[in-house]
């Protein structure tokens, strides 16, 4: 096993431990930060396998606003511990028995499979590489793609908006603009 | 040299048999939706394995959408719970089943 | 792609003609909503760059041998690529000054039109919008772009028809334009995508070359080629989704000139122009395209002669016209077809805002009604009118009389003579309604009241004169454009056109349009003559022609007898008798595996995902071993 090869399987079990904990706490705030360390990881692994570009986006998108925004959340509404239970036992037996068979496949299928076993060679996309090729060759895909935060953006808003008392004063506002063009 | 893609397939598929364990399990709508934030990042590290096993960049444009699907995800989800909560009260989704 | 700086040029020329009215649509939409002038300027201001633009393509190249495409990859994964961006070629070099020649006219008119109209600058971001996805249509490089603008050509038509949205058959006409176009569609893109199956290579040079299709079978070329012309009749209205167009009149005069000239109608033809080496590989698919054009040619032309509504005379001759051009392209007459379609283009827009001066000014359609309020009186649209009538008579010297003989010629180079034969009679029909029109208009029975001309406000004068400027354009053009046919057929000229034809059908051609002008005088026209045509007196044959040979009402009776009655009252007979009868059976057990099944039905979100997740597992083992 050669150096990387271990830093592999370390980074490996350092994140599925995480999010093992994180899955299993009750208290929402722990979850988020266990998770957060988990995505850390990713990142690491991210980087292990030539994507420094997305090792960084990874841990400013996850682990900063994707987590941050749960951790907003959380707080704002109080809800540290809203479950009664964690686990409710005919919830979760057939689901671990699921996802045992899952694993078990899944690991078969990976090793069974030819071809898979020879060991990754270190290769190494730069970010300026991966850029040109994401922008030679998928740029329509990323238009798409900003259209769609667009929407979410609007999406978020119009939900977060609600029907509070405000709202209608806004859009009474609106219309006086209208008028006036 | 680092590890065989088998192995990388395999930490990638216990990590989403986590977040499907979560998504299913947990009576928490937060949860649920933590759930499939860990379901994508498995699949983010499946496109990023198999992107260096293949040599093809294809796989690491791939984990820059799930990036954005993901925010997107998040960002609406997370406005769905709130105002979820606002209307009842509850993050109990036992409590959500309603048709209208 | 970058190459010498005259394709840099040719490229910055073709984005400004096909960007800036995208671009114009959308500040008036965004910005300009509420100030009417401007929206307009930005509008005609964008259709007159793109006109200047198209000219200038066209004069730079008249000389054009290969086509030139610009293009970049839309989506290149795994042996996938579909370009996207502009082919150029001598057929759309014409097409794109055609189409923004047009485009631009009738805008400048709509500012006298449109005047008074409250969602003034909603109109022009629509007609801008037109503008851009006809443009890009037909500079589209690929099938696939080609299809996607078809679809936005469609839908600009949708918004423009159902223009007053307040007016009920206005939406209604709207819906059923889009519907109606739609059901051709879909057979246009099932067809696209067998193409894309067998070559898997969309780019249309390719298909026109025909390097793409060596080692297709022609059975199924002959199949794709016929789906495809299923999005060619129900854009081009022909037989037998052609009732849409008559309805299409709800919307504004303009539009309705926009629509009929060139742009939304004219977009199937020219596909099949533009598709016309791909199409002529089958011959069993072009005698299909020919027997549709000949039908639609001549019910058409039958349902324009007894119309009394002036819009819906013209949108009738445009289905009749525009099955001329599918004969034509159909026999194997590239050029007639294509020369066809220019000059329809001119001549059917100043027959239509001829139309639209009177319609305004006397705020009816009634052919007679028109008469009596004395349209003869307004010289301009009047003098304009005759003249387009008499160009779509086919009539010499004007440009409809040039490209009609064309037409005739590439059908009388077919081995079967019943063509030709049915496109005399076609032009007989097309002299006798059209003079019928004018006859009626211009020596009206009973004269109720005439106020002189200029009799009204400045503001008028105005509006009339932007209405009448376009007419004095377009009526130079319907003169003079015949006689560049030579100079065209050789810009146009394709290898494999008809030979030279023998005289004959040329001058039964002209014999009968005179013919046909001459009954319309014998019974409209002479003093003392009763206005009533030979067909409105036998009364069944009239009734057929004006409830257009039933075929809304067969539509009508399609929906309402097999889906609404037969299927329904299937579902409701299964309903008493079956379901009613079993339940009365087993109310018992039904009650009790209701219960079981409510169990299942009602509980939380959860559940369902782990039985989705379970079903994954699953198949992943099912996969598996």
């Amino acid at each position: 096993m050669t150096l990387y090869g271990m830093l592999f399987h370390i980074i490996s079990a350092v994140i599925i431990a995480a999010t093992a904990v994180a899955i299993t706490r009750k208290n929402l705030v722990h979850a988020v930060v266990y998770l957060i360390v988990s995505f850390f990881g990713t990142a690491m692994l991210f980087y292990l396998f030539g994507a420094p570009l997305l090792a960084a986006l990874e841990v400013i998108i996850y682990a900063g606003a994707i987590m941050v925004l749960f951790l907003f959340v959380v707080m704002m509404i109080r809800a540290e511990s809203a479950e009664k239970k964690v686990f409710v036992p005919i919830q979760w037996i057939p689901a671990a028995i699921f996802c045992l068979i899952y694993v078990l496949v899944a690991a078969a299928m990976a090793v069974g499979t030819p071809g898979m076993n020879a060991p990754l060679k270190m290769l190494s996309a730069s970010p300026a590489q991966f850029a040109i090729y994401v922008f030679k060759y998928q740029w329509f895909s990323i238009e798409v793609v900003s259209m769609l935060l667009l929407l979410a953006v609007i999406g978020a808003l119009n939900l977060g908006a609600g029907r509070r008392a405000g709202r209608v004063d806004e859009e009474r506002r609106i219309e006086d603009d209208s008028a006036l063009q | 040299m680092i590890a065989p893609f088998s192995e990388v397939l395999v930490v990638a598929g216990i990590l989403f048999a986590l977040g499907a364990f979560c998504a299913v399990v947990r009576r928490n709508l937060i949860m649920i939706v933590l759930g499939i934030e860990i379901m994508l990042n498995a699949a983010s590290i499946v496109f990023v394995g198999a992107s260096l096993h293949l040599s093809n960049l294809d796989g690491q444009s791939f984990v820059l959408f799930i990036l954005a699907v993901a925010a997107t995800e998040v960002s609406v989800g997370l406005a769905i719970i709130v105002y979820a909560f606002r209307r009842t009260g509850s993050f109990d989704p036992g409590n959500f089943n309603l048709l209208g | 792609m970058a190459g010498s700086p005259a394709h840099s040029v040719d490229l910055a020329a073709l984005l400004a003609a096909t960007a800036l009215p995208f671009f114009s649509f959308l500040a008036i939409i965004v910005a300009t909503r509420g100030r009417p002038k401007v929206s307009a300027g930005l509008s005609i201001g964008a259709a007159a760059v793109c006109l200047g633009c198209s000219i200038g393509l066209l004069a730079f190249h008249s000389g054009l041998s290969a086509p030139i495409e610009f293009s970049t990859s839309l989506i290149a994964s795994s042996g996938l690529n579909i370009p996207f961006g502009f082919l150029v070629d001598k057929l759309n070099l014409l097409m794109i000054v055609v189409v923004s020649t047009i485009c631009f006219l009738v805008q400048v008119y709509s500012l006298g039109y449109m005047a008074k109209d409250p969602g003034f600058s909603r109109y022009y971001a629509f007609m801008s919008l037109f503008t851009w996805a006809m443009m890009s249509l037909a500079l589209s490089a690929s099938l696939l772009q080609l299809y996607f603008f078809w679809e936005l050509v469609g839908l600009s038509s949708y918004l423009l028809i159902g223009f007053w949205y307040e007016k009920w058959s206005a939406t209604q006409a709207g819906k059923k334009a889009f519907v109606m176009t739609r059901a051709g569609d879909a057979a246009f893109f099932i067809g696209i995508l067998l193409l894309f199956i067998h070559t898997g290579d969309l780019n249309i040079a390719h298909l026109d070359s025909r390097s793409a299709l060596a080692g297709v079978p022609p059975s199924f070329i002959t199949l794709s080629a016929i789906l495809i012309f299923g999005g060619i009749v129900g854009k081009s209205a022909q037989f037998p989704l052609l009732t849409w167009l008559p309805d299409a009149m709800e919307g504004p005069t303009p539009v309705s000139a926009l629509l009929h000239s060139a742009t939304m109608v004219a977009a199937g033809v020219y596909l099949f122009a533009r598709l016309y080496p791909f199409f002529s590989l089958s011959p069993t698919a072009m005698s299909v395209f020919l027997a549709i054009g000949t039908i639609s040619m001549l019910l058409a032309s039958t349902m324009a002669m007894v119309s009394r509504d002036i819009k819906k005379v013209w949108a009738y001759s445009t289905i009749s016209q525009l099955g001329f051009m599918i004969m034509a392209l159909g026999a194997g007459g590239y050029f007639a077809g294509v020369f066809h379609l220019t000059t329809h283009a001119g001549f059917k827009a100043l027959l239509f805002l001829c139309s639209g001066v009177f319609i305004h000014r006397f705020e009816t359609n009634d052919v007679f009604e028109l008469g009596r309020l004395g349209a003869r009186r307004m010289l301009i649209p009047m003098i304009s009118m005759v003249l387009g009538a008499a160009a779509l008579s086919g009539l010499p010297p004007l440009s409809g009389y040039f490209s009609k003989e064309a037409v005739m010629g590439s059908l009388a180079g077919l081995p079967d003579h019943v063509w030709l034969a049915a496109g005399l009679c076609g032009v007989f029909l097309t002299a006798y309604y059209s003079f019928r029109l004018i006859f009626i208009l211009l020596f009206p029975r009973e004269r109720v009241s005439g106020e002189p001309e200029g009799a009204h406000g400045a503001a008028h004068k105005a509006e009339y004169g932007a209405m009448a400027l376009p007419l004095i354009i377009l009526s130079t053009v319907t003169v003079f454009l015949g006689f560049f046919e030579t100079p065209l057929r050789h810009f146009i000229g394709v290898a494999g056109e008809v030979g030279q034809a023998p005289t004959w059908p040329h001058t039964a051609a002209l014999a009968l349009a005179v013919a046909g002008a001459a009954v319309a005088w014998i019974e409209f026209g002479r003093k003392g003559a009763a206005q009533i045509g030979f067909v409105e007196r036998i009364e069944p044959l009239h009734r057929l022609f004006a409830e257009r040979w039933y075929i809304d009402h067969f539509y009508g009776l399609l929906v309402n007898r097999v889906v609404d009655r037969g299927i329904a009252r299937l579902c409701e007979l299964n309903d008493r008798k079956v379901i009613d009868g079993s339940i009365d059976g087993l109310c018992e057990a039904t009650v009790e595996s209701g219960r079981v099944v409510a169990t299942l039905q009602t509980v939380m979100v959860q559940y369902r995902l782990l039985a989705i997740f379970a079903v994954l597992v699953l198949l992943a083992l099912y996969y598996y071993y």
